[in-house]
């Protein structure tokens, strides 16, 4: 199977990436196979088979975490601190945190981790978008097919998920190194 | 009525990756140029999906490629009867 060899790292990456984990990728990378194997009459080549291949994981993958409950985001104004009733908040107490380049600061494994940590606290419906979008890098259309919504809830989805996750890590870089660059 | 900060933060992912009218923009990019609070927002948005981009590549590992493998052999033995 050179066919699979072929893809099997990118869908690998990806199923990583969404589930978190290596035991849950481990076990969708094998589920996978097994499915492509028994469906391999209806690959009918109108699409590439590394894209079928990577459709299939990420229903796998799916299938496995949205059913878990999930907690909602704030809403999007919210995610500007003070932000009142007539939206002025210029004043600077509640100024947001400029956290640089935490590259500077940070050593890249605990870096590392701070990442991994808040995309992993990103709720499922939330944290595949966002890593769709901007780590695997598909179109709004592609990502709204595959996950079976609109493209107007996708990209909502999308924002609201980069906003949390600029949230988070203002959050743990402040926490972190806050006195030391203000 | 003149707009504060909510009201840009709807379009700020349009306005970063590149979607919104050039009018929408210059007038973004007005309001930011003003506005330090939503100038740090938008370079930390920026550098939000630029420290997500910078993960490690996800390898499979030794243990796993030689498992998938004798999987997808087995499998497709039993699907498709042996060679
Ligand atoms: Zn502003």
């Amino acid at each position: 199977m050179k066919l699979v060899d072929a893809h099997k790292d990118k869908v690998f990456g990806m199923v990583r990436r969404l589930s978190g984990n290596n035991q849950d990728a481990e076990d969708i990378m094998q589920d996978t196979l097994v499915k492509a194997i028994d469906k391999i009459d209806q690959f009918r080549g109108d699409a590439s088979f590394g894209t079928w291949l990577y459709t299939i994981a990420l229903n796998i993958t799916r299938g496995q975490f949205a059913r878990k409950k999930q907690t909602e985001l704030k809403p999007i104004e919210e995610y500007l601190p003070g932000a009142t009733a007539d939206g002025n908040h210029s004043g600077d107490e509640f100024a947001l945190f400029d956290w640089k380049d935490p590259h500077t600061v940070l050593e890249a494994g605990r870096l590392r981790d701070i990442i991994d940590k808040a995309t992993n606290e990103l709720p499922f419906k939330y944290r595949e978008v966002f890593l769709l979008r901007y780590v695997e890098e598909l179109s709004v259309k592609e990502i709204a097919r595959l996950t079976k919504q609109t493209e107007a809830s996708a990209k909502s989805r999308i924002l609201r998920a980069r906003l949390a996750m600029r949230d988070m890590l203002a959050t743990t870089f402040e926490a972190e190194y806050g006195k030391k660059v203000s | 009525m003149e707009k504060k900060c909510p009201d840009y933060i709807s379009n700020l992912n349009d306005y970063l990756d590149g979607g919104v009218t050039p009018e929408l923009c210059a007038e973004i990019e007005a309001h930011v140029g003003q506005c330090k609070n939503c100038q740090i927002m938008v370079d930390t948005l920026k550098q939000t999906v630029r420290l997500c981009r910078e993960g490690r590549p996800e390898a499979l590992s030794p243990a796993l490629e030689a498992k998938l493998a004798g999987l997808l052999k087995q499998h497709w033995d039993k699907k498709f009867g042996k060679k």
